[in-house]
């Protein structure tokens, strides 16, 4: 059973809804230009200094991309002292990444340096030590892409560590680390999937978001 | 060989070949090296002495090699390596082949690249084990490495040669960890503070001994392995071994005889005054509770000389007594009224400490706990409750139970309660777990007991036999005993001896049947009641003596054949008889 389009006729959106969750969108993602072009035409107002913020965010972002994770660390601490302090999950990511571009790289010595004075410390804590494992574990390989951890080296990890970051700063600065449209979009593919499954469909026509989309 | 001569010595047959001869043997071969002291000097082929098949021993199973290289290794683990070192030049068999000792050596002197290269050499390995043995050997490399502070060094012997190995993956991420967190690893040769390179090293070798086929590397201590094994045989094929001190020799083969039984009535106790239905030694042997369906029950205390008297008279119950328990500590005694209450005495000084009761029922069972602090009784109300010293009842268990005959026991660690459940089955109740397991028998089982370790039950048939049960993991059927008689009463039977390698049991024929527990003989048939034997109780800490319990209302004390009875002065005290010739 597919909702009946007609239904849809029945839920009213006011254009200020539509366009907030266009603009969190756009903000959560940086993309500064496009809100600003947005705005003027659209006559929404923005919270001070965000624009700043968002400058500053997609430079950390990019930096965390490119596997400049020292930078993007440093910029994080400008931004605000004790982010990383309790965040320390997202730290040793970040470090890690650094350490991760120093083996690709092939500069095995400084890998070897950088993950006795700033990695090892973190081994201490019982849960990092797994993580810890895996990332020295890229030494023992003369060719890391090649090893078991080949994925710690690949643009997916990069991805996954800038998100964790850019989410982490907009908690801080008080924003939703998800945004809106995001959660709109995992809470409709959840809530269609517990329809089907309670109307007792079979689990092979479970829900597809690009179905849904392209219909 | 250019050996020491021995002038003085008798003639022995040595091999005493010319250099000349010795040159011939080498340029025959393709050989390598020539080690001087060594005879066998074949490289990477097995040792092909002539006479390989030479066997040895009257069956033809031993092969001449293997024994004089095990000889040979016995004789250098006892530290004497001289005489090692000679046997292998008289009998021309080397322990090792030449490459061995090569690979050993460099091993001890931590040339790791020349030791992974002779592993090659050795051409009776298969593929893996080379790269298992060469992995061990490496990671000690990498390890000591780590220990002398050169971390490039570990790092690259782990990416060039650790590594490309290709097995063992988990175990080279660990090595990867231990570079930077080095307390997380423990390795073979784990050197702390205290040890040092050479133990490390010679831990490595045992570990590469045990790795590589016994054909190139014996097995260290193999000769003492395998006599002991035999040892071992011997005496669990005794069937008489009841003695801690026939100690086994390697002289003879060791086979105990009957005098290790107990066997002859050294005395008999006569002071109840009608059958005597259960009775059991304390857990340190120095006294025997009786009781009675003279609803009475009696403490015996056993002296040095091993005879028994009189303590206390426990009076109170208004019933047959049908059981006692002793607390873990032997202070108290529990004594069950069929039926009717239980009580708790002191031993030391008789008294009755407290009665307990549960209004409309009875109890027909009764145990302790291991703290001594909680007992545990079985109601003829099909339930089985836990009670604290002051009687109150703390827990309770509902279960299809018989009634009358019930026994109970509680397992030493407090987790597990046995008792019989149903006409056919013994229930193992796990308290904690709230798990409950089965002994299932086709017949009627009448009692049990549990084994000193809590492993095994014993258990009483109606049908005249007795089964023993290993309730550890799965429960299984072990081993059958028959031969004694039941038809209509309560027969009990109990482990005992040293070890808890006999079964003992009474009968209804009045005789005491003792079986050898593992094989299931039946090793004797004690006679002497003139009537049917209820129970029997073997002591814990005196395997020589054992204790029956009667319808003929005496207790019977069994010991050695051999065994001296002291004259005692006028026997005031004791209410015992003694006897002192054969069976009365």
């Amino acid at each position: 059973m597919d909702a009946d389009p007609r239904h849809y006729e029945h839920v009213l959106l006011g254009n200020d809804e539509i366009h907030s969750v266009v603009l969190s969108y756009l903000v959560h993602n940086c993309f500064g230009e496009t809100v600003e072009s947005f705005t003027s035409c659209t006559g929404l107002k923005l919270p001070a200094n965000c624009l700043e913020d968002m400058e500053k965010r997609k430079r950390i972002f990019h930096f965390a991309i490119e596997g400049k994770a020292l930078k993007a660390i440093e910029m994080t601490e400008e931004l605000s002292r004790d982010l990383l302090e309790k965040n320390t999950d997202l730290h040793f990511e970040l470090l890690s990444l650094h350490y991760v571009d120093l083996v690709s790289s092939r500069k095995c010595t400084e890998a070897l340096e950088f993950a006795q004075s700033k990695l090892a410390p973190f081994g201490k804590v019982e849960k990092y030590v797994k993580k810890l494992e895996d990332f020295m574990a890229l030494l023992a390989y003369e060719e890391p892409e090649k090893s078991p951890m080949f994925h710690l080296l690949s643009l997916e990890y990069r991805q996954h560590v800038a998100d964790s970051l850019n989410r982490a700063i907009l908690v801080h600065v008080n924003l939703s680390s998800h945004s809106a449209m995001e959660r709109l979009i995992q809470q409709t593919a959840v809530v269609r999937q517990c329809l089907n499954q309670e109307q007792g469909k079979d689990a092979l026509s479970s829900f597809s978001l690009q179905d849904f989309l392209k219909s | 060989m250019g050996g020491v001569e021995d002038e003085n010595g008798p003639a022995t047959k040595r091999m005493k070949l010319s250099p000349g001869v010795l040159r011939g043997l080498i340029d025959g071969l393709s050989s390598v090296e020539f080690v001087p002291n060594s005879l066998g000097d074949l490289m990477a082929r097995p040792l092909a002495i002539e006479g390989d098949d030479e066997v040895v021993g009257s069956k033809g199973v031993i092969r001449k090699v293997e024994l004089v290289r095990i000889i040979t290794e016995a004789l250098y683990s006892l530290g004497y390596k001289k005489s090692g070192a000679f046997l292998e030049e008289e009998s021309g068999i080397p322990l090792h082949s030449a490459v061995v000792n090569k690979l050993i050596q460099q091993v001890l002197d931590g040339l790791w690249d020349e030791s992974v290269a002779t592993l090659r050499k050795i051409c009776l390995l298969d593929k893996n084990i080379v790269k298992l043995a060469s992995f061990l050997i490496l990671e000690q490399k990498f390890f000591e490495f780590l220990d002398e502070d050169k971390v490039m060094d570990a790092l690259k012997t782990l990416r060039s040669e650790i590594t490309p190995l290709s097995i063992n993956i988990a175990r080279v991420h660990e090595l990867s960890l231990s570079i930077v967190s080095p307390t997380k690893c423990a390795y073979v040769g784990s050197s702390n503070q205290s040890g040092t390179k050479e133990k490390s090293r010679s831990m490595l070798l045992e570990e590469l001994q045990k790795l590589l086929p016994p054909t190139v590397m014996i097995p260290e201590r193999r000769l003492e392995h395998l006599l002991e094994q035999t040892l071992i045989l011997q005496r669990d094929a005794c069937i008489f071994h009841n003695s801690e001190d026939k100690g086994m020799s390697l002289y003879k083969d060791h086979q105990c005889g009957r005098d290790q039984i107990p066997c002859r009535t050294l005395q008999v106790l006569q002071a109840h005054t009608d059958e005597v239905w259960f009775l059991q030694f304390s857990h340190n042997g120095k006294y025997l509770a009786s009781s009675s369906s003279d609803c009475s029950a009696i403490i015996w205390e056993v002296d040095s000389h091993g005879e028994l008297c009189l303590k206390h008279k426990l009076l109170g119950h208004q019933k047959p007594v049908s059981s006692v328990s002793w607390s873990p500590d032997d202070s108290e005694l529990l004594t069950c009224g069929n039926e009717e209450n239980v009580r708790r005495w002191s031993v030391p000084s008789g008294e009755c400490l407290h009665v307990y009761e549960k209004a409309g029922n009875g109890f027909v069972s009764c145990g302790w706990f291991p703290n001594g602090k909680r007992m545990c009784f079985g109601t003829n109300d099909k339930t089985i409750c836990m009670w604290d010293l002051e009687g109150k009842e703390l827990d309770c268990w509902k279960g299809q139970r018989t009634l009358k005959i019930s026994d109970l026991e509680v397992t030493k660690d407090g987790k597990q309660i046995l008792s019989i459940c149903r006409e056919g089955a013994i229930l193992l109740l796990d308290r904690e777990a709230k798990v409950e397991r089965f002994i299932e028998e086709d017949q009627t089982i009448t009692s049990f007991s549990l084994s000193k370790d809590n492993k095994y039950v014993l258990v009483n048939l109606l049908t005249q036999e007795i089964h023993l049960w290993n309730i550890q993991g799965e429960i299984k059927l072990v081993e059958k005993y028959k031969g004694h008689k039941r038809t209509r009463f309560v027969i009990r039977s109990c482990l005992g001896g040293l070890d808890q390698a006999f079964v003992a049991s009474g009968s209804e024929d009045s005789q005491v049947y003792i079986w050898h527990r593992g094989s299931g003989e039946l090793i004797e048939a004690l006679a002497g009641h003139s009537g049917a034997v209820n129970c029997v109780a073997w002591n814990p800490t005196n395997f020589h003596m054992l204790a029956s319990a009667s319808d003929d209302r005496t207790i019977r004390i069994w010991g050695l054949n051999d065994a001296k009875i002291k004259q005692k002065g006028p026997a005031i005290h004791c209410n015992g008889v003694h006897y002192c010739n054969g069976r009365a």
